[in-house]
């Protein structure tokens, strides 16, 4: 079963989002399906809070949106990742790498290592 | 920048609400259809997709909700939906909220008005630069003090003056070196200008050649009186015009600059024109309407042959100075009470046992400030009264509210239960109070403007031209809206901290009326506090009311009816002494051979009026055994003043035709001078000495007050104004007639005109105007307290009423249960209406106790009774014990005839 978002560290949600749209201009259906898609639909992320984290991004100044049309010429909102934006992600990237890096170590450790 | 882009975003989310909210809405429609049509891909029917994509979604409104959330706008939309839903409530009972405002709003505007006044008599500086560097000079005395004749004012607590002379203004001048410069200004209360052959008595100030460029202040039009104008005396024919005299004379007319004019029929050029805050450097009240160089003095204050301006025993000149920086007050102190007295011994003979005044300062930055002084303590007790007010509006506000939490009880349980927060609802509450308490703020506000003239003018004669203008500002918008606010969070903590400790359960399972037995006592407390300072206000109505009465019972000692008054200047220039007093002569005949004129008479001081003189006496060939006391008021009066005045001659003779400028002097005393003077003595045929002069007294009249009703008649000797060797600058003429005034003044004024077409009747009135004049403060308390008392009973007594009637309700049932156990219904009435008593008797007590701890604040005030008065406390503590049982009457009968069966079924 894929992990709830629920089951995340705080913040990921964010991460993720901020990636999604790094990789181009999305409306908030696009970053639920590109998160699924990249994370293989081993992630789902809850609908009801990804609104939520957007206009909460948008309010932080890292995304911007603006209407436009959908594939299938809808009118849509579409987000994209401000220079701000970029280097918050950076910064959060590097955060997630180090945590997951410390935590790989731990859960590798054996008792000869200690 | 990420401030300002979330600012941004918060600023869209407030002003543009709606659109914000189609925008997410569109954007959350999108999703769903989206979605719906990616879950038909894998073949479920259109409606099952959408049914399906909507419930996994969840709810459209918490989404949007949080949406908006996320940009920061959840305090702003809970205070938004606070404020609605509290408008919406009052507006449901709209009967309370009308009482809550219009309290308020009397409260309110009562301490707006008030405020209004106390910052011009305490808190306003003048309005010239910098101020707070000014110092006012002043004297103090010492013992055996030179001889030293004053004409300004005297400090009677502190023994000290603030007048100069001119000599020894000049001579500080040239020596000071601890102000950056020394100036001086006089006012001259009463001068005559005549504009267009228009004679106008105008308010003048005399000021120094440096007034206006120590001052820092700046004409508008034209130029400031400079060192240049101020030469020798009697030349430099300048003025400088204030702003309201220009807009009354002039229509503002830039024109006006080198226009001349006549100041007591001496030409005189306009050569500038005051900015409108400049108020001179004596008041920050009210502004003088001309300003001229004190070289003007011969023409704008005559006092005889001899100019002021060089004459060292007059002390008359206000001096100020401008203090350097970095020199501290006591040595600036110091150094000018050496030059002081240097000043005073080469200008004066001082003799070996004599000392000289000693130099003291006072701060100038609001003038001489003589208001201040006399109205500080008025301005206090009204501001207490006016507080007291409020505090009132605000316990009876608290009660109807607490009473009315207590039925929302349900209303906030509910709320409770379903997860509201208690500090949520709390907020919700204080918004409730700070609703109604804005809404009476700004009734308030405008009751105070529309009242703001209202004291003043209450303060000022009703025959002055000059009006004091009270400023209507920020500062006072300020105050009001600080005052609103601190009101609100006043009556509202008690409901809303009531309301937050509501116990959910207990106000689900009981029913509204029993919910809260027993915790009424926030209430009752609330009640005792309003009769507490009911009582209080009561109390100073009272007082004051007797105040006036008492003195309205002291018979003057003349017949004031009939009478009217006014005066005449003689000028200088046209009528040097002894001139003047054949001018006075002639008017007094014209008026007396006017037909419908009774009789006619003049006199230097007009009675009640606040103003008396006083010269030496020492009977001749008595022994003077009156322990050093050889000064009596006097009064210099015409021929038929007794008559006229209707004042008895008890022995002797009054003056008459055969007493002339050339006759031998005579004067009448009073019955209180032979009192003090002649004890067991016939005074008629004696002398005594005066002003250098042996006078003989030909009469003895009635004992008459003098400067006004609160004190007794004063041994007084009256001379007649033919034997004045000097004549007087000026006289009041008192006419007595039974034409009603307003048809008599023209018939004067023909009169005098006939005599000199130039001379104004100066302040003309009824001495009966005159005498309610001088009782204007004791009418302003009388009718402010009394209204103030009346408001206190009608709060009092919704405040009673209110917690009565929500006493019985809640007691329905337990009533029923008395009765169904065989109570009568008269003992039900005598529970609730003992409550009602007993509450009542407790406020009495503690108003009657704060009402003599504060008695001392306006013991000064009163006239003819103490502050601890016993008659006005018992009749105020009568009247609302007599309140509280006619307000708990109809909910104490209401309560006696509840019915057993329908009060056990009421829940």
């Amino acid at each position: 079963m894929a992990p709830k978002q629920s089951d995340l560290f705080q913040g990921t949600l964010d991460l993720m989002v901020l990636k999604a749209v790094s990789l181009g201009p999305l409306h908030g259906y696009g970053v639920l399906l590109r998160i699924q898609q990249i994370s293989g639909n081993r992630l789902e992320i809850q609908q009801g809070s990804l609104y939520p984290a957007l206009y909460r991004l948008e309010h932080e100044g890292w995304i911007t949106s603006e209407w436009g049309q959908s594939e299938n010429n809808r009118k849509a909102k579409y987000y994209r990742l401000t220079a701000a934006g970029r280097r918050r992600l950076h910064a959060e990237a590097e955060k997630w790498n180090r945590m997951a890096d410390a935590i790989g170590a731990i859960l590798r450790a054996t008792p000869e290592e200690i | 920048m990420r401030i300002s882009k979330r600012f941004g975003t918060w600023w869209k989310a407030i002003t543009r609400r709606e659109q914000l909210n189609c925008e997410i809405e569109d954007e959350l429609t999108f999703h769903i259809e989206e979605y719906a049509k990616d879950l038909m891909r894998s073949g479920i029917s259109q409606d099952e997709a959408l049914r399906r994509a909507r419930a996994e979604f969840g709810g459209i409104a918490a989404q949007k909700e949080n949406c908006r959330a996320a940009w920061g706008t959840r305090i702003w939309d809970e205070l938004h939906a606070d404020v609605r839903y509290g408008l919406r409530m009052l507006a449901k009972n709209s009967g309370f909220t009308v009482i809550a405002i219009g309290s308020l709003a009397l409260g309110i505007g009562a301490n707006t008005a008030i405020f209004t006044i106390a910052r011009q008599v305490l808190l306003d500086k003048l309005d010239v630069y910098k101020p707070e560097d000014l110092r006012l000079f002043a004297w103090a005395d010492g013992e055996n003090r030179v001889p030293i004749r004053i004409w300004g004012h005297w400090n009677e607590t502190n023994h000290t003056c603030t007048s100069f002379s001119y000599p020894v203004y000049q001579q500080l001048r040239r020596q000071n070196s601890v102000f950056e410069d020394i100036f001086a200004f006089k006012v001259i209360p009463q001068l005559t200008v005549t504009v267009d052959n228009k004679p106008e008595p105008v308010t003048a100030e005399l000021v120094s050649g440096n007034y206006y460029s120590a001052l820092g202040v700046n004409t508008v039009l034209g130029r400031e009186i400079q060192n240049s104008d101020d030469g020798a005396p009697g030349s430099g024919a300048v003025v400088v015009i204030s702003d309201e005299f220009w807009s009354r004379n002039f229509g503002r007319s830039p024109d006006v600059i080198g226009k001349t004019i006549e100041v007591n029929l001496t030409p005189a050029t306009i050569i500038g024109v005051n900015p409108r805050e400049f108020t001179g450097a004596s008041s920050v009240q009210i502004s003088p309407d001309v300003f001229l160089p004190f070289s003007m003095e011969p023409i704008a204050a005559p006092n005889g042959p001899k100019s002021l301006l060089t004459n060292p025993e007059q002390w008359w000149v206000l001096v100020m100075g401008r203090i350097k920086p970095g020199i501290s007050d006591e040595s600036a102190r110091g150094a000018m009470d050496v030059l002081l007295s240097n000043a005073v011994r080469s200008t004066m003979t001082v003799e070996k046992n004599q000392s000289v005044p000693r130099f003291a300062m006072e701060d100038g930055n609001r003038g001489e400030d003589l208001n201040g002084e006399k109205f500080t303590r008025p301005v206090y007790v009204l501001m207490v009264l006016a507080g007291v007010v409020l505090l009132l509006a605000c316990a009876n506000l608290a009660n109807l509210l607490l009473a009315r939490a207590s039925g929302r009880q349900r209303e906030l349980s509910v709320r409770l239960a379903l997860g509201a927060k208690r500090a949520r609802i709390m907020r919700q509450m204080l918004t409730e109070s700070l609703l109604l308490s804005t809404a009476g703020g700004i009734a308030g506000l405008f009751l105070g403007y529309c009242g703001r003239n209202a004291i003043p003018h209450l303060m000022s004669s009703s025959w002055d031209t000059a009006a004091i203008h009270v400023r209507f500002d920020w500062k006072i918008f300020g105050f009001t809206a600080a005052v609103s606010f601190l009101t609100g969070l006043l009556f509202g903590f008690m409901p809303a901290w009531q309301a937050m400790h509501a116990q959910i359960i207990r106000g689900l399972q009981e029913t509204v009326h029993s919910s809260v037995r027993g915790s009424n006592f926030s209430g009752k407390m609330l009640v005792v506090v309003q009769i507490a300072l009911s009582m209080l206000l009561l109390v100073g109505a009272g007082l004051f009311i007797r105040t006036l009465t008492n003195l309205n019972k002291n018979h003057p000692g003349f017949r004031p009816d009939n009478l009217v008054l006014f005066e005449i200047q003689a000028p200088n220039t046209r009528y040097p002494a002894p001139k003047n007093i054949v001018l006075y002569r002639q008017i007094e005949q014209q008026l007396a051979s006017t037909p419908g004129i009774r009789s006619v008479t003049l006199s230097k001081n007009p009675l009640i009026a606040g103003n008396v003189s006083n010269d030496d006496f020492v009977p001749d060939s008595l022994p003077l055994n009156l322990n050093g006391k050889a000064f009596v008021d006097d009064n210099v009066v015409g021929q038929s003043f007794f008559a006229t005045l209707g004042i008895p001659i008890l022995a002797g003779r009054s003056f008459d035709g055969t007493d002339t400028e050339t006759s031998r002097l005579v004067a009448v005393v009073n019955q209180q001078l032979v009192k003090e003077y002649f004890p067991n003595i016939n005074p008629i045929g004696r002398t005594f000495l005066s002003n250098k002069n042996h006078i003989e007294i030909i009469g003895i009249s009635g004992d008459t007050r003098y400067a006004d009703l609160r004190n007794d008649p004063p041994a007084t000797f009256y001379t007649l104004y033919r034997q004045q060797p000097k004549g007087e600058p000026s006289m009041t003429f008192e006419i007595s007639s039974n034409i009603e005034p307003s048809a008599l003044v023209p018939v004067l004024r023909g009169a005098v005109t006939s005599v000199d077409k130039d001379l104004p009747m100066l302040n003309i009135r009824t001495q009966n105007a005159q005498i309610r004049d001088r009782m204007k403060q004791e009418r302003i308390f009388a009718s402010l307290t009394s209204g103030f008392g009346l408001l206190a009973l009608i709060l009092a007594c919704i405040g009673i009423y209110g917690i009565m009637t929500y006493t019985v309700s809640r007691r329905t049932n337990e009533i029923g249960i008395r009765m169904a156990l065989g109570a009568q219904a008269g003992r039900v009435l005598c529970m609730v209406l003992g409550e009602a008593w007993w509450l009542a008797f407790v406020g009495v007590i503690a108003g009657v106790a704060t009402a003599l701890a504060m008695g001392h604040l306006i013991a000064s005030m009163l006239y003819g009774l103490k502050p601890y008065d016993p008659s006005t406390l018992v009749t105020a503590a009568l009247l609302l014990i007599f309140i509280a049982a006619a307000a708990s009457w109809f909910p104490a009968r209401r309560a006696a005839r509840i019915d057993p069966m329908r009060a056990l079924r009421h829940e």
